[in-house]
């Protein structure tokens, strides 16, 4: 679950790592009050869950309070969905650092990624060949040491007089990151001011789906997805993607399911959804089938190949599902697995065609999409 | 002798009492598993399938040599589960659960390092071999699937894998043994720490490896090839070539992050280490034979 800006900010307050002066404004009438508490100049940064906003121009500077206004309306008005406004002091940064933290399954560590040069994002510090990054691997059951922290300070070259704030940060982050259940923390950019303080520039977090209910702090509302009917997924617990193509996927098992979308897009068809019923859900067919309904497609996919997944209860699901939401589009089935003769009576008794071959039902999924 | 698992392994059953312990116990037995007692804290004294229930692990272990531990235990359970075997030591550990906190799957991964055990899952069916025993819940009944074999499995899904083993059975394969090391982020247990286990089995003439994108499981795997240490004939399929940038394909660990784990990334990686690997699941039989033959070739050169 990725956290907001403003929400990583909040935490890092609280653990002491310092970050600007900030207050988040939703809507024009509360703007003049905020530019009048913080002093400008002011950054104004929307608060979204995709990346890059600094790319994508949705980052603004203002120098007069006439700029800010004109900044936050222009944001409101991308037509990007932008609802928060985070407006902050502006910085003077002498230097630009990274630090982030995050899980490396390998190890089983948790590790500290540091470097000197802040501002870019990890995919191309990761893509650069490791040059300048330094990594300080952290046992999760013994816990961060200010010794970890302290190499990690000194790993980057920072001068002595910046080492013990940064063993601060460090050792905050880490706390928050432990106590969050979180994936990754990253401050990028960590700024160094102008007159040599250690502030945080940005706030990125994501916490652990696995880990929520040990998180009732974590509100799961409809604003963490970027899309309605992703929200809607996640709270029915079936794995769900909206895309724009032609053909809706509604299969079982994960790994089946990223097949099948390989092998229409490698015959020349598109994807409306991706949307996995395996598993746990394998008896939930009319709910899957209604997600399906609300991206708008030409043919539903049925590919399954079940492992506890019983293939006539899967077939069963399925016919009571059209009987009950009718769809308008034709529905191709794939459903294999154990007591797959069965399942296969239960489709055809319902005018369906049981096809037993992966390649076929995509082709034939295709083929209609295209009719 | 097969890998992880053989008749002759006697296996516990964690959370035996529960809807889907009782049920995958009676399963796991029908095949041929030799299952020597269960364990849920409170019910010591029942029997469950004529198999005597103890509350604790250790307790279990008093009672009867055991190998390895099955659990069938929420995921927010499994942490404790597990370090309730290691503690009673035992060394070999398969957890099926979906949904194990991030941070409890690495901390069961680390001390399992620490400790010399090996723990497979979460998010898998388990391991089988194919007419001997297993411990998860495979559908064992197929027999165009679960046939035994020459052929070891090593795979991060469960639907995908009976879609990619039919057609190495179809190819006129069978397999020696499946070990779905999970869809997780954090598997306890990885695709190159597998390979040397079936390097060794005298049953498997060859191994197929099904993964997907996110992570560097794949990656690693590929090292060890071109490090030698793995050098029997090696096919893989990866799904996930044509995944949204970005997007969670389903599993926890199917996601690009960082900018690594594409499936494209891992294919050439496994492709310049000298595994043939399979654009879509129905030519894994083909390319099967075809490593096979590559791998024949090569020893009469040699011998």
């Amino acid at each position: 679950m990725r956290i907001f800006e403003y929400e990583a900010k909040e935490l890092f307050k609280k653990n002491g790592i310092p970050v600007p002066v900030s207050a988040l404004v939703e809507e024009p009438s509360e703007l003049e009050k905020v530019l009048i508490d913080i002093p400008g100049p002011w950054v104004l940064k929307p608060q979204v869950l995709f990346g890059a906003r600094g790319k994508a121009g949705l980052i603004k500077f203002a120098d007069s309070k006439e700029a800010a206004v004109t900044g936050a309306e222009e944001l409101w008005g991308t037509g990007r969905g932008i609802k928060k406004i985070l407006i902050e002091e502006k910085i003077q940064v002498q230097r630009e650092l990274y630090l982030s933290i995050t899980i490396d399954p390998g190890k089983a560590c948790a590790v500290i990624i540091a470097s000197a040069q802040g501002g870019t994002d990890i995919e191309t510090l990761a893509v650069s060949g490791k040059k300048d990054i330094l990594c300080e691997y952290i046992d999760l059951d013994i816990g961060i040491m200010p010794f970890n922290a302290r190499k990690t300070a000194y790993g980057i070259g920072l001068d002595n007089g910046l080492i013990s704030q940064y063993v601060s940060v460090v050792t905050s982050l880490y706390n928050i990151f432990e106590e969050s259940d979180a994936g990754l923390v990253e401050i990028n950019p960590l700024f160094i001011s102008g007159g040599g303080r250690i502030v945080a520039g940005d706030g990125k977090m994501i916490v652990d789906d696995f880990s929520l209910y040990r998180h009732p702090e974590i509100a799961v509302t409809g604003e963490r997805f970027e899309d309605d009917l992703e929200y809607e997924a996640f709270q029915k617990g079936i794995p769900y993607l909206k895309l724009n193509g032609d053909i809706a996927l509604m299969c079982a098992g994960a790994g089946l399911t990223t097949t099948v979308y390989d092998l229409i897009v490698d015959n020349g068809g598109t994807v409306a959804n991706y949307l996995e019923f395996g598993g746990p859900n394998y008896t939930r067919a009319t709910a899957a089938m209604e997600l399906c309904l609300k991206s708008l497609s030409k043919v539903i996919l049925i590919v399954t190949f079940g492992t506890i997944a019983r293939a006539d209860v899967m077939a069963e699901g399925v016919v009571k599902a059209i009987k009950k939401l009718k769809p308008k589009q034709p529905v191709v089935t794939c459903i294999r697995g154990t007591n797959e003769e069965k399942a296969e009576q239960i489709l055809k008794k319902a005018g369906l065609i049981p096809l037993k071959d992966t390649e076929e039902a995509v082709r034939t999924a295709i083929e209609l999409a295209n009719c | 002798m097969s890998i992880f698992i053989d008749k002759g392994t006697a296996v516990i059953i964690q959370g035996i009492t529960g809807k889907e312990g009782r049920f995958w116990t009676s399963h796991m037995k029908d095949m041929g598993t030799r299952i020597v007692a269960g364990v849920t804290p409170g019910k010591g004294g029942q029997r469950v399938e004529g198999i005597d229930v103890f509350n604790t692990v250790s307790k279990a272990c008093a009672e009867t040599p055991v190998d390895a531990s099955m659990l069938f235990v929420p995921p927010r359970f499994v942490r404790d589960a597990v370090f309730e075997a290691m503690d009673a030591g035992i060394k070999k550990i398969v957890t099926v659960a979906e949904g194990i906190p991030l941070h409890d799957a690495v901390r069961i991964r680390k001390a399992a390092l620490d400790r010399g055990a090996m723990v497979i899952g979460g998010n898998t069916s388990g391991v089988i071999s194919p007419g001997k025993a297993m411990m998860g819940f495979f559908p064992y009944w197929i027999e165009r699937v679960y046939r035994p074999g020459n052929v070891g499995i090593i795979t991060r899904s469960g639907s995908l894998t009976n879609e990619v083993t039919a057609m190495v059975v179809k190819a006129g394969f069978g397999v020696s043994t499946l070990i779905g090391v999970g869809g997780d982020t954090v598997p306890g247990t990885r695709f190159a720490e597998l390979l040397p286990l079936y390097q060794n089995d005298r049953e498997t003439r060859s191994v197929v490896i099904i993964g997907e994108l996110g992570g560097t499981m794949e990656e690693e795997a590929a090292e060890l090839l071109t490090a030698g240490k793995f050098s029997k004939p090696l096919v893989a399929f990866i799904a996930g070539r044509n995944a949204p940038q970005g997007k969670k394909m389903g599993h926890a660990g199917a996601i690009v992050t960082g900018g690594k784990g594409t499936a494209s990334e891992k294919i050439k990686a496994l492709r310049d280490a000298g595994a043939l690997v399979a654009e879509k699941p129905v030519i894994v039989g083909e390319l099967l034979k075809q490593a096979l033959k590559i791998q024949n070739k090569r020893s009469q050169r040699n011998g």
